[in-house]
């Protein structure tokens, strides 16, 4: 029998009581018990960047954190940008600048960018793409990306 | 067959039309089912077994103690597979290329790092992965060869002795030939290219989920390919059962480049223990398997030649390569394009192209953007700014001077390849112009803090889409060339559309549905694109080959056009009007001259899916499925130019602009082609400044197989890039259209190159390798210095 370590955590506003593995990263605890499949999982390394999710408001890489980890804390995912029907402003942009194409890195970059975007710091080109630069994307050549933070950053 | 557009009155979005995507809500939700997240609550999990050695005996094996671990359901050895299974054949062999077949698990000789050996379905991935650490192996480890010319000298070990007596797979000449050429011509330039073996490194890692329900005998796969009714085609020749038993489903593909074309081994695994176990069986790579298992591209090395006049004329070209295979076999092996393409957009009347295929203890190659061309490219474009040095002309007008012009067009260049169209000078001094190169020659290359300025050209051609599907045919391709789709009404007035093209980022949901609007006439926004599901499309092709667009647009044309027609019809007998005097306009279908004698789709849709209140000769539904094979392959064009400066000391560069100047035809959606194109320009920089798959030639052992090690850019590492394009519409294809997913890859490596040797070009250096990195600069210099020490 594998023990398991019970653990209270808020995840985009509802609260979750679970018994976790000792062993299993945050992503595969959104993903696999949560069924909130929006955070990715692309190398477990703490490099790729696809598992981003904010803890208690900062961006991090979900896949270096343990699931007991998260006990006592807020999470974010990218489920829980929206609302409702409706867009975040900061999905708009993504969408109105092409900043996605297969769209698998997506959800990371979008985490990421709500932490700067909160941060209320207003950013260059070369530091958006500096801060930017934790989350891998193979399609679009960031361009897209970092357009659609410029104009949210710029309040466009 | 130059098309006039179906003018429809009123339809919003269509060719041309930069509407946001289709795609892009449930992605930008977190809402998209990729192969990983689909997770049957009973589904066991596979891991897999890989060889740590680049070539091993399995001398003994045992599993027992991995048997005995709680939780394991079943265990695969290679002796298994070897029973139930045949070969997994490939889809594009070398042609000329004896058959050298592999089964999903080795049955006795690993010949790669990574090679699988045995797969376990246990009760989660935990104890799948632990089970795998059980398995007690005793390797006899072989001699290995890793180095593409190593492995053809005479006392390399013969790795698959039992069909080749050397690890020369195949030889492939063609072309016309250049002995009197070369022997007239007053200068060649010629040299060895080393192109590095590199990946496409997918932000999604494959995965797939394989269900067995003996009782419907039904197999049904969500594996995350670029093709799934070509993957389906493999699972049922290799698992024996009928087609018609397998569906295969990709619902959400997480970017694929060529990699995921085509079953790879882990597919039949977890359909084999799925069958097995009668439970869904799931597995999803990691990462670190991800760089052994999944195929690597590009590694091979090309004596290029290129012989001219004193004046700069081209009078043939000529390469001889030898392509890496890796160990074994994949779905697409090595690049095949190099030798089709060599001679790029140039008047080249002689010469001829060799390849050889070569074996090595090395991941398998397989498909990545590009396919050969951005390879030939680096070493054809480098020689031509030697040529210019040589015949001392400035590259620039060598170029122009040899670049086919639009009058010359279509050419059939030395391997048969028809460039239907276009106008290459004007995009090569649409480059110029914008880098002020004229005013770089002036000024001159060095700069007041010493470092040096130097401006970099390099034109291509890309081959977008195929001949036909003769020349596939020819080639003993397991594929034809057409596209097709079904367009079927539904009752609340929009249109269903299902195609076997699946989603990888290419935006082929919003393209196609685009054309489908225009020709149709419906609303956009109501059009509802199934894609990617074998049970719910029409046998096709797939997403590869920048041939998407080319061959669907085609087939969406012709039932968009025949729905339309039929809808015209119900809608005129319901109006009691000449079906002529209508059109269809959004929502509704309404007399061309009087917007108020209108019917709703939705009232014809189910009119004719009843069959009620239709004429009496119509039968009902309302539903068409439409075949297309375009009659050529489309050459996308362009040219790039590169400013850099360098540190003459250190061989530390900065890539401080890069112009893009492409035609890729009628442009569909203005946003989709610009995003292609800036992300095959950010593989096009990985892999000429940094990406390498590096394998230690001792060991034999992959030493940048991890994100780590493995150079992959990030926002912060590329830099600004200037896009141009021109329109030319292609004759030989639907509205023009020519592909555009590859182009960017290819130009990068030769402009950048080029431009670091103008800047140092009193050094007369020479870049020969990629990629291109601050310490390869560094050491040419080095060398340049020393040949000038020996003269
Ligand atoms: S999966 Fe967490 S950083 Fe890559
Ligand atoms: S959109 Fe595909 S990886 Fe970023």
């Amino acid at each position: 029998m594998i023990e398991t370590v019970p653990i209270l955590v808020t995840v985009n506003g509802t609260r979750h009581v679970l018994d976790v593995e000792p062993r299993m990263h945050a992503a595969d605890l959104l993903r696999g018990m949560l069924g909130l499949t929006g955070t990715h999982v692309g190398c477990e390394q703490g490099v790729c960047g696809m598992c981003t999710i904010l803890l208690d408001g900062t961006a991090v890489k979900g896949c270096l954190l343990l699931a007991p980890q998260l006990d006592g804390c807020e999470v974010e995912t990218v489920e829980g940008l929206a609302t409702g029907e409706e867009l975040a402003p900061l999905q708009r942009a993504f969408k109105e600048a092409h900043a996605l194409q297969c769209g698998f890195c997506t959800p990371g970059f979008l985490m990421a960018a709500t932490a700067l975007e909160r941060s209320g710091r207003r950013l260059t080109r070369e530091e958006i793409r500096e801060e930017l630069s934790g989350v891998l994307c193979r399609c679009t050549g960031y361009e897209g990306i970092v357009r659609a933070v410029e104009r949210r950053l710029t309040g466009g | 067959m130059a098309d006039t557009l179906p003018h429809v009155a009123g339809a919003p979005v269509g060719v041309g039309t930069p509407v946001t995507r289709k795609e892009d809500d449930r992605l930008l939700r977190g809402d998209g089912r990729f192969t990983d997240d689909v997770r049957p609550a009973d589904a066991l999990h596979m891991a897999v077994g890989r060889c740590p050695f680049p070539h091993a005996r399995i001398a003994h094996l045992d599993t027992s103690a991995a048997e005995r671990l709680d939780g394991v359901r079943h265990i695969l050895v290679g002796a298994d597979v070897v029973a139930a299974t045949s070969v997994i054949s490939p889809l594009r062999p070398t042609p000329g290329t004896p058959d050298l077949p592999y089964y999903a698990l080795a049955p006795e000789v690993c010949v790669y790092e990574g090679h699988a050996f045995v797969s376990v379905a246990a009760t989660s991935r935990h104890i799948a992965e632990d089970a795998i650490d059980l398995v007690e192996v005793e390797w006899e480890p072989l001699p290995h060869v890793t180095d593409t010319l190593a492995a053809l000298a005479p006392e390399a070990t013969v790795l698959h002795p039992a069909q080749l007596d050397s690890n020369l797979l195949s030889t492939n000449p063609m072309g016309p030939g250049a002995d009197a050429e070369l022997a007239a011509a007053d200068v060649i330039v010629e040299d060895v290219f080393r192109v590095n073996r590199v990946t496409g490194l997918p932000m999604e890692p494959r995965a797939v989920v394989a269900e067995w329900r003996p009782g419907a005998r039904r197999l049904t796969v969500h594996c995350a390919t670029q093709v799934p009714h070509l993957v389906r085609m493999q699972l049922a020749e290799t698992l024996h059962l009928d087609e018609g038993e397998v569906r295969v489903i990709a619902s959400d593909v997480g970017g694929g480049y060529g990699l995921k074309l085509g079953a790879y081994p882990e597919d039949v695994l977890a359909c084999l223990h799925s069958m097995r176990l009668v439970r869904p069986v799931k597995w999803a790579e990691d990462r670190q398997e991800h760089f052994r298992a999944t195929t690597h591209a590009r590694e091979s090395v090309h004596r290029f030649r290129i012989a001219a006049t004193q004046t700069g004329r081209i009078l043939a070209i000529t390469d001889t390569y030898a392509a890496d295979l890796g160990g074994q076999y994949s779905s697409f092996g090595p690049a095949q394009l190099s030798s089709y393409t060599y001679p790029g957009p140039y008047r080249v009347t002689a010469g001829h192209v060799e390849r050889q295929v070569v074996v090595t203890n090395k991941t398998p190659i397989g498909a990545y953007r590009g396919y050969g061309q951005p390879e030939v490219n680096f070493a054809r474009e480098r020689l031509m700014d030697r040529l210019a040095r040589e015949v001392g002309i400035d590259p620039l007008e060598v170029r122009l001077m040899n670049l086919l012009t639009p009058e010359e067009l279509p050419f059939t260049n030395l391997s048969g390849a028809i460039y239907d169209s276009g106008d290459y000078p004007r995009c090569l001094r649409m480059a110029a112009d914008a880098v002020d190169y004229s005013g770089h020659r002036v000024r001159g290359t060095v700069r007041p803090d010493g470092r040096r300025t130097g401006i970099g050209f390099s034109s291509f051609i890309e081959r977008t889409g195929y001949p036909s599907a003769k020349f596939l045919a020819d080639r003993r391709s397991r594929y034809g060339t057409h596209e097709s789709l079904t367009l079927r009404a539904n009752r609340t007035g929009g249109i269903d559309l299902f195609t076997g093209v699946s989603t990888m980022g290419q935006g082929s949901e919003t393209t196609i549905a685009q054309v489908c609007a225009q020709v149709h006439g419906v609303d956009f926004a109501r059009i509802t694109v199934h894609a990617g599901d074998t049970g719910a499309s029409p046998l096709n092709t797939g997403g590869f080959s920048s041939r998407t667009m080319i061959a669907a647009a085609g087939a969406v044309r012709i039932a968009a056009s025949e729905l339309r027609a039929k809808t015209l019809r119900i809608a005129a007998y319901r109006l009691a009007v000449d079906p002529e005097d209508l059109t269809i306009d959004g929502q509704v279908v309404r007399l061309r001259d009087d917007p108020a004698c209108a019917i709703s789709l939705a009232e014809v849709h189910e009119a004719a899916i009843f069959g009620r209140g239709i004429p009496d000769e119509e039968d009902p539904g309302l539903e068409a499925t439409a075949h297309y094979e375009p009659p050529a392959a489309a050459f996308a064009f362009g040219s790039a130019a590169a400013v850099v400066t360098v540190d003459p000391e250190t061989g530390d560069f900065d890539v401080d602009r890069f112009v893009f100047v492409h035609d890729s035809g009628t442009v569909v959606n203005p946003l989709i082609v610009e995003g292609q194109v800036r992300g095959a320009l950010a593989q096009g920089f990985g892999a000429a400044l940094g990406e390498e798959l590096r394998y230690d030639r001792d060991t034999g052992q992959l030493v940048s197989g991890s994100m780590l090690d493995y150079f992959a850019p990030t926002a912060a590492d590329l830099p600004e890039w200037e896009l141009l394009h021109t329109e030319v519409a292609s004759p030989v294809t639907p509205f023009g259209v020519r592909g555009v997913g590859e182009t960017g890859t290819i130009p990068p490596a030769a402009a950048i190159a080029n431009a670091i040797c103008d800047a140092l070009s009193d050094m007369n250096l020479d870049i020969t390798s990629l990629p291109i990195t601050p310490e390869s600069v560094w050491r040419a210099i080095a060398a340049a210095s020393a040949g000038e020490g020996m003269s």
